[in-house]
Parts: C-alpha cells; sequence; structure tokens
C-alpha cells in the first residue's frame, strides 16, 4: 500500500460522516424550502417557489437585516471588549497568563441559558441591579434594560465573547516579540507603534474573532426570547417558531436558506483563510 | 499553488458533490418529510393493569414530582418525564414517531390527535376514580364517548396586572392598552391566545377564520404591540420582578404568582367581558405507547382525590375531579376572580378550536406576521 | 454549541524578547488593567447571582434571605431531573469518545495525506465552525424525520458529534502541523509497519492535544442546547432542554441549582484539559494546546 493510500484512509471516517450528516441533510434543508404543508400539518417535497417569495416579503427582510444588525453590533462590541484584555494577558500576563485566560473562560461553561437568565434576575424592573439603583436614590422609576434591542445585544454579547478572545490572543501569542521592538523604533509612541504594527500582525484574529461571533449571533433565539421586547423578533426565533410553534417546515427551510445566503459571504471568506493559514501558518500570521 | 486556484477548485468540487446532491433529491417529489408512524392493528380498549415503566410528555412544571415518585414507589415501575414548550412541538415530536405513554393536550389537540388515529382507546368508566370526574368533560365534543381522555386541569385566560400601579381596570380586553402599563405590558406568546383577545376585541367569534376579520385583528395586535414590553408565556416571572405591570395570563399563573411575593395583595386578575377563552388540558395515551396499562393506571393516580388536591396546590392550577376542585378554591379563596367556574365552561365560556387545517396555517401566519413587523 | 472555538492553527516565533519589551510605554498599563478587571467583573457578576441564589432559603430570584440547600434537595430528589443529569453526562461521554476518535482521524488525514481529496475533506470539515448551529438542529431534524430513525437519544448523540468533530480536528491538527514525521520515519526505518508507526509514535506524540479537545468536547456537548433542543425525543431531555422548558413558563431557584451543579460539571472537564497534557509528560498546559499556541 502506498504512503498515499494509507494516509487518506484516515480522511474516511470523518468525511463520510461529515458528507452523510452534515452535507446531506443540509441539502435536504435546501430541498424542503420548495416544498409545501399538506392538509395533515406534514412537510412534503416539491418544486414550489411560494416559500420564497414570502420570505422576501417586506415584513421578513427587516427581520433579517435586524438579526444581521444586531450580529454586527455583537461583533464590535465583543471586538471593544475583547482585543483590551487579550493584549492584556498575552503581552502582561505574564505568569499567571493561564490562569487569566482560564477565568476568562470559566463563565463561558455555565449553560448559556442559566446564564441568560441570570442576566433577567439581575437586570428585571425590580431586579438586583435596579432595586440597588432605587436604594443609592439614582433613580425613581427604576432603568428599563430588559425587553429591549439593548439587552439582547447585551445577552449575545455575553454569550459568545470568548470566540472573540481566543482566536486573537493567539495571534497575539504567536507574534513576534521583536517586531514592537523594531516598531518602537521607527514609529515612537507606543500607540503608534500599536496602530502600525501590532494591529496589522493581529488582522488574521480580529477576522476570526469576528467572523465566530457574528455567525452564531445571527442565528441565535435564545438572546431574543429571554431578552427581548415586541420589536426584537430575529431571524433565529423566525425560524424557530416555523418548526416547532407553526409547523410550517418548508417555509422554516427556506428562511434557514436565505439567512445562509446572506452568511455565505462570511462563511467562505472565513473559509478561504482558514484554509489558507492551515497550508502556510507562518505567513498567514500576517507578515 | 495559489491560494486562489485552490479555493477555486474546491470550491468546483463542493459544487460537484452538491449537484449531485440535488440530483438525488429530486427523487424526493411529493414525499413527506415525515415517516407514517406504525399503527397497530387492533383496536380494543386497553386495560389499567402495570405493562412496563412509563415516559410521560407534559408541560414543564405542571406536575409535583412527588406524585410521580410514589407512583413509581408504589407499583414498582419508573416515570420518566419530557417537556414540551408548546403544543405544537409536542404533536411534531409524536408524529417524528416519539413514543410516550401520556400526554397533555389541549381538547383541541386531543381531537386532532384521535382524528388522526394517534390515541389509544380506553374505557374512562372503568378507572377507580371516574365517579369524581367533572360532569363538564362527561361527552364532550372533543371525545363523545369517554374513551381517550382524562380531564387534567382547566383555566381561563385573562389579564393578570398590579392594582398598586395601574388604575382604571374595566375588565375589558382592552384594558392590555391601559395607558398606566405603556410599555410594562405583556401579550402571551401563544398564536390563540394573542388573536383570540384580538378578535373578541373587535367582536368576531373567538375562532374565526374570516381573512377579512383577522386582518383586523391583527391591527388591533399591532396597535397593542405599541404598549407592549415584550411578547411571553413567563407571566409568573415577568409578574414577579416587576418588569411587567399588565399581562395577558392564565389564572393559575397568578396563583404562583402571589405565593411567590412579598406583597400578594397588590396581584389582581380579571377575566373580560368580551369572554372568556376556557382551556383544559387533558391526558391521553398515544398510539405509540410502549406501556398504555401503566399509563392508564397512572391517569387514574392523578385524579385520585388526595393526589389531585396535593397538585392543585403545588402547581396552581384547578383539576377537574373530587379533590382538586376543594384544593384550588382554597387557594384562591380570597381572590374569586381567579376562580373558574365550571358551568361556564358550557356556553358562556369559549373554547379554541381550529379544526380546519387552512385556518390554522392562516392564524399561524397571523401571528407570525405580527410578531415581526 | 457555545463554548471555546477551536483558534486558528499556527505556531510562531513567540516573543522571546518580551522581558525586554516590559519598559514599553504600552506596558504600564493601568488603564488596560483596570479595563481588564472590569471586563472580568462583567463576566463573572451573573455566575456569581446564579450559585448565590441556588443557596437562596427562599423562592426569590430578587432578594437573597438566608443560607438553605433546599433547591439542591428538589433536585436530586426529583428522579427524572435526576435522570437528565445522567443522559446529559451519557451524551458528552459518548460525544467526546467517538467525535475524538473520527476528529483526530480527520486531522491525521488533513495534514499527512496529499490526496486531491484532502481540499474538499479541508472545507468540509470548516463548514461546521461557520453554521449558525440552529441550521444543524434543523438539517439533523429533518434527516432524522426523513430515514424514519425516531427521535432519541442516539439522535442527540449523532447530531452532537457531527458538531464536535471539527472541534476535535482543528485542535488536534494544530499540534500535528506543528511536528514533522521524522520520528514516524525513523520508526519505519526500523522495521515498523506504518500502523505501528502511528500507533506507537504519533498517537502519543498527539495525546495531550487529543485529551484536551476529548475534554472540549465534552464540555461543549454537556452544555448544548440548540442541538439538543431540535433532536430529542421520547428519551429523557437532557437537561439544557428542561432548563429551556422551565424557563418559558415561570422559574424555580432549582435552575440555579442545576446551572450551578453543571458548571461544575464542566469546569471538571476543563480543567482536567488544561491539566491532564502535564501527566503526560509535557510542560507546556493544555490551555496552549486548546488554543493553538504549541511552540
Amino acid at each position: 500500500m502506498s504512503a498515499k493510500g494509507f494516509w487518506s484512509r484516515f480522511l474516511l471516517p470523518g468525511g463520510i460522516w461529515l458528507l452523510l450528516l452534515f452535507v446531506i441533510p443540509i441539502c435536504l434543508v435546501l430541498a424542503l424550502s420548495f416544498g409545501y404543508t399538506d392538509e395533515l400539518g406534514r412537510a412534503v417535497y416539491a418544486f414550489d417557489l411560494s416559500n420564497y417569495a414570502d420570505a422576501f416579503d417586506p415584513i421578513y427582510i427587516p427581520v433579517l437585516l435586524r438579526s444581521i444588525g444586531y450580529a454586527v453590533a455583537t461583533a464590535a462590541l465583543c471586538l471593544v471588549l475583547g482585543y483590551p484584555i487579550a493584549y492584556y494577558i498575552a503581552r502582561h500576563g505574564g505568569k499567571r497568563k493561564h490562569v487569566l485566560i482560564a477565568l476568562l473562560v470559566i463563565p463561558f461553561f455555565v449553560n448559556y441559558l442559566v446564564r441568560t437568565y441570570a442576566w433577567v434576575a439581575l437586570l428585571a424592573d425590580e431586579g438586583l441591579v435596579n432595586n440597588a439603583l432605587k436604594d443609592l436614590g439614582l433613580t425613581e422609576t427604576g432603568i428599563q434594560f430588559v425587553n429591549t434591542p439593548y439587552a439582547v445585544i447585551g445577552g449575545l454579547v455575553y454569550g459568545y465573547l470568548v470566540f472573540m478572545i481566543l482566536p486573537i490572543y493567539a495571534s497575539l501569542e504567536r507574534m513576534d516579540g521583536s517586531l514592537i521592538e523594531a516598531g518602537k523604533d521607527l514609529f515612537g509612541t507606543p500607540s503608534r507603534v500599536f496602530m502600525h504594527v501590532t494591529l496589522p500582525q493581529t488582522k488574521q484574529g480580529i477576522l476570526a474573532g469576528c467572523v465566530l461571533v457574528f455567525l452564531p449571533a445571527v442565528g441565535d433565539f435564545v438572546s431574543a426570547q429571554l431578552l427581548g421586547g415586541p420589536d426584537t423578533y430575529m431571524v433565529g426565533n423566525l425560524i424557530q417558531d416555523q418548526f416547532f410553534a407553526a409547523s410550517n417546515w418548508p417555509f422554516g427551510s427556506a428562511l434557514t436558506v436565505v439567512m445562509m445566503l446572506f452568511l455565505s459571504i462570511w462563511m467562505l471568506g472565513y473559509l478561504r483563510s482558514a484554509a489558507r493559514e492551515a497550508r502556510d501558518p507562518v505567513s498567514a500570521g500576517g507578515v | 499553488m495559489s491560494g486562489s486556484r485552490l479555493s477555486r477548485r474546491q470550491l468546483l468540487q463542493a459544487g460537484g458533490a452538491g449537484a449531485l446532491g440535488l440530483y438525488g433529491l429530486g427523487a424526493l417529489g411529493g414525499c413527506t418529510v415525515e415517516r407514517p408512524i406504525d399503527k397497530p392493528e387492533s383496536t380494543a380498549a386497553i386495560k389499567p393493569e402495570i405493562d412496563g415503566d412509563i415516559l410521560i410528555y407534559n408541560w414543564a412544571q405542571y406536575m409535583d414530582p412527588d406524585i410521580k415518585k410514589r407512583f413509581s414507589e408504589k407499583y414498582g415501575v419508573e416515570v420518566n418525564e419530557v417537556n414540551f414548550d408548546n403544543l405544537e412541538a409536542m404533536v411534531t415530536k409524536l408524529r417524528a414517531g416519539g413514543r410516550y405513554d401520556v400526554i397533555w393536550p389541549s381538547t383541541e389537540y386531543a381531537y386532532r390527535l384521535q382524528q388522526e388515529g394517534l390515541l389509544h382507546r380506553f374505557d374512562r368508566d372503568k378507572l377507580k376514580n371516574a365517579d369524581g370526574i367533572s360532569a363538564f368533560y362527561d361527552g364532550g365534543w372533543w371525545d363523545p364517548d369517554n374513551e381517550y381522555t382524562v380531564p387534567y386541569a382547566y383555566y381561563t385566560t385573562g389579564i393578570a396586572w398590579r392594582n398598586d400601579l395601574v388604575s382604571g381596570m374595566t375588565g375589558s380586553w382592552n384594558d392590555l392598552t391601559n395607558p398606566d402599563g405603556a410599555g410594562k405590558m405583556f401579550i402571551l406568546d401563544d398564536f390563540q391566545e394573542a388573536i383570540g383577545e384580538a378578535n373578541l376585541i373587535n367582536g368576531w367569534d373567538l375562532n374565526t377564520a374570516d381573512p377579512n376579520q383577522l386582518d383586523v385583528s391583527k391591527d388591533t395586535l399591532l396597535h397593542q404591540k405599541e404598549f407592549a414590553r415584550g411578547i411571553s408565556t413567563n407571566s409568573t416571572q415577568n409578574l414577579v420582578n416587576g418588569t411587567a405591570v399588565i399581562h395577558q395570563a392564565w389564572n393559575g399563573d397568578i396563583v404562583n404568582v402571589r405565593n411567590q411575593v412579598d406583597n400578594p395583595e397588590d396581584f389582581s386578575y380579571e377575566t373580560c367581558k368580551e369572554g372568556v377563552p376556557v382551556g383544559s388540558d387533558l391526558m391521553c395515551i398515544p398510539i405509540t405507547a410502549r406501556s398504555p396499562g401503566t399509563a392508564l393506571m397512572f391517569m387514574d393516580w392523578i385524579i385520585q382525590p388526595d393526589n389531585a388536591a396535593q397538585n392543585v396546590m403545588w402547581n396552581g392550577y384547578p383539576q377537574p375531579v373530587d379533590g382538586g376542585k376543594e384544593a384550588f378554591a382554597s387557594l384562591v379563596k380570597d381572590e374569586p376572580s381567579i376562580d373558574v367556574k365550571l358551568e361556564a365552561l358550557g356556553d358562556g365560556g369559549m373554547e379554541y378550536r381550529l379544526d380546519n387545517p387552512d385556518d390554522r396555517a392562516l392564524w399561524n401566519q397571523v401571528w407570525t406576521e405580527v410578531k415581526a413587523t | 454549541m457555545t463554548g471555546v472555538p477551536p483558534t486558528a492553527v499556527g505556531t510562531g516565533p513567540l516573543g522571546r524578547r518580551r522581558a525586554k519589551a516590559r519598559e514599553d510605554g504600552f506596558d504600564r498599563p493601568r488603564f488596560l488593567k483596570l479595563y481588564s478587571w472590569l471586563v472580568y467583573l462583567y463576566l463573572f457578576i451573573p455566575i456569581a447571582v446564579v450559585v448565590l441564589f441556588s443557596f437562596n432559603s427562599v423562592k426569590s430570584l430578587q432578594s437573597f434571605q438566608g443560607f438553605s440547600l433546599q433547591w439542591y434537595d428538589d433536585f436530586l430528589s426529583d428522579p427524572t431531573l435526576r435522570e437528565s443529569l445522567f443522559v446529559s453526562l451519557r451524551i458528552a461521554l459518548i460525544t467526546m469518545i467517538i467525535a475524538t476518535i473520527v476528529g483526530t482521524m480527520l486531522a491525521i488525514g488533513l495534514v499527512r495525506a496529499k490526496t486531491r481529496w484532502s481540499p474538499a475533506a479541508n472545507v468540509l470539515m470548516l463548514i461546521p465552525l461557520v453554521t449558525p448551529e440552529i441550521v444543524a438542529g434543523i438539517s439533523a431534524l429533518l434527516i432524522f424525520s426523513q430515514l424514519g430513525i425516531h427521535l432519541s437519544f442516539w439522535t442527540i448523540v449523532i447530531a452532537h458529534i457531527t458538531f464536535s468533530i471539527s472541534y476535535v480536528t482543528v485542535v488536534v491538527r494544530g499540534r500535528l502541523a506543528s511536528m514533522g514525521d521524522e520520528v514516524e520515519q525513523a520508526a519505519m526505518d526500523l522495521g515498523a509497519t506504518r500502523f505501528q508507526a502511528v500507533r506507537l509514535v504519533l498517537v502519543p506524540e498527539l495525546w495531550p492535544a487529543i485529551v484536551a479537545a476529548g475534554l472540549l468536547t465534552f464540555a461543549l456537548s454537556f452544555d448544548d442546547f440548540v442541538l439538543s433542543f431540535f433532536t430529542t425525543g421520547e428519551d429523557t431531555q437532557p437537561l439544557p432542554v428542561r432548563i429551556w422548558s422551565a424557563i418559558r413558563f415561570g422559574v424555580s431557584p432549582t435552575i440555579n441549582a442545576i446551572g450551578t451543579l453543571m458548571m461544575v460539571v464542566s469546569l471538571t472537564a476543563v480543567i482536567a484539559a488544561v491539566l491532564l497534557p502535564r501527566f503526560f509528560g509535557r510542560k507546556e498546559s493544555g490551555i496552549k494546546v486548546l488554543t493553538g499556541q504549541e511552540e
């Protein structure tokens, strides 16, 4: 047996598994998006474009745009919150570096639902924060935190922050410290060194982080369900409702396909850069 | 090898595989996603006898776990429980072949499931505690011969509000748009409850499927949305944590709210003059049940007076059987508006009932549009 | 699955001159430090609320009245909730074992095999990482319904494995890419078959990454809600699905007790992921393995 033949066998179990249980099922979603619902409420495959006509109805487009807007805001906030802390740990963590990173990861192992729910307890109109503010005399009637778009975005940030921090941390760690030395000679002030050396060097990590936060955030339905108000309905909620409340699987599938189309540019971008990086890790660092 | 060349080849490969897949999927045209459920040939009534462990499929937090535990200890079988968060999801999982032993549909869903042939037949009068069941549940439209259902609980839909913060409540569904509650009002996240109350406000039949009438009701809901803080089924928590001061709610939830707060007297509940939707949750045995005999024994156990009383004290919803009725009356003795008069379930009360799938689809579409707008 | 993402693979010169860089202006970063601690505070406040209120003596999420273990007692005395915990653990365990084996093989194949199918396999492997979980959940529900497979314990397991393979592959490949194949070659020169070289040389070398990836998978699966929600069926539901049903209709502080217990389980897995590689004779911690920071 040739070496090539030997090694390619290792590709088989995973490749076949993913093909059968990931790719083909996604093709089924695509196929069902052209289907319809029969009299008993069962989904039937067909070739019918009406689900797409519905999906592009002026009522649903804002839902999709809103989800993308929330996800962009989430990614931006995660970057603002996550970059400095990743930078701090990577550059100044010293011996405690691993402890600091572990501390960052711990909250993400409390169940996402429970964590989101804890925010409700904290931020409700007569919740812990508002009661404290009232006791301090800072507000008379309390501040309305929950059931607002801010709460939904806050919940998403809280849910996905770690997806931003770890890639950025990895890219900062990978960076050659001597580059900063050189940058200092070249650019002088720390902020200019940061802008001209550090930031470009970690571009790859930032992009990976943004994609890894943005994509799941678009499809999320937990945050809007638990923290949202009347006008924070996201595409994830819409799809979820089609499957489990309205029992309209074909329409839910069409919405899923439309969402994936909107996301595909980002997905392809990530896939290309990840594929490049896998082949050539050093240059992908951005040198 | 340049990055773009490789990518292009990868994409071509992926595209090729996709095209092949689509070709295969073309053969699917006309197929349903779900497989038909294998229904047993025999339609003999099942007998109450222990024939194995059971799996019950219920709303979350709707039954005192102690009642399951004691049944389990008494008969030496396991009682496992799974939960759904809406009835449509329950039907979805049932159609996907889920093998549950006891389920908790509403009257309307019990009727649908029975029409589809998805329920086991049994002789309810043979149950030990059958005599305690309220007459209202004797030969209802959903089960004329008492062969498929045992009643579990009943409830009204009305409006819960904070009487210390809201004034000028009028006993009408229009109270949802009481200005005192603006920005702190919730509508139930349930397509029937939401559209139903709008239908009543507009003077339509509760279950109207007239597209023009539903269009008007949709506008009513969109108007209400301007006053709403959210759309949610968690009325208990929204009221307890002060986020809601007006909440479309089921009467059992207000019992739970009053149990959890320091100021129960500030929480009121009203049913509305335009109409009071009344719901009943029933217990049924799906055709796919593994242990229908144990399931029947379990339903009998639930309506045993002492168990019914214990359960009512636990979940705050009245049970229409001896023991359960009295327990609920004691729970709400200082707030009669929360009580449900079973007589009212007859002609005055209204039940949700959408038998025609097209009507359901229309209602669902209206609700989806309200939520999305 | 929400949780730790695998990060981009790669190696690079670590900042060996970092000690010198300490005098830089950015290196006396009081502001940065304060900012970081605020972020930590933001991350930990809700966790503290969950843990604190799991010990509350009254059924309130607004005021803490005193210490009590009643919510833990509630949880432990409810047989179906207890069963849910065991189901979650079993799902996570099986997912961990199968996904780790399949994912590791895929990683080895991707790095070592240079066939014309490798690029396609590489893309295939990465797609799950960038697919919103709801899409994976829906597609799993559709394929199971289509094949007439009853939704059950095993459908959840299969969906979890499908989504976990890529995580394992990315973590293991990160380590593999930084290793040459010299030792394997040497082993084969000494008469080992290829299979023996893999078993006796490659796998032991990869072991820290495999263990770390496996435990990460365990934690992700244990915590997963969305995939389980779509694929759960007639068998006992895993804990997160029960939490979801419960928080849609009122809530009892039992949720906090469950959340705290789940955190303890996941943390044990993560801490093991960080510490275990050391027991295999490696100096670096598992965090480096997980974040692809191998030297």
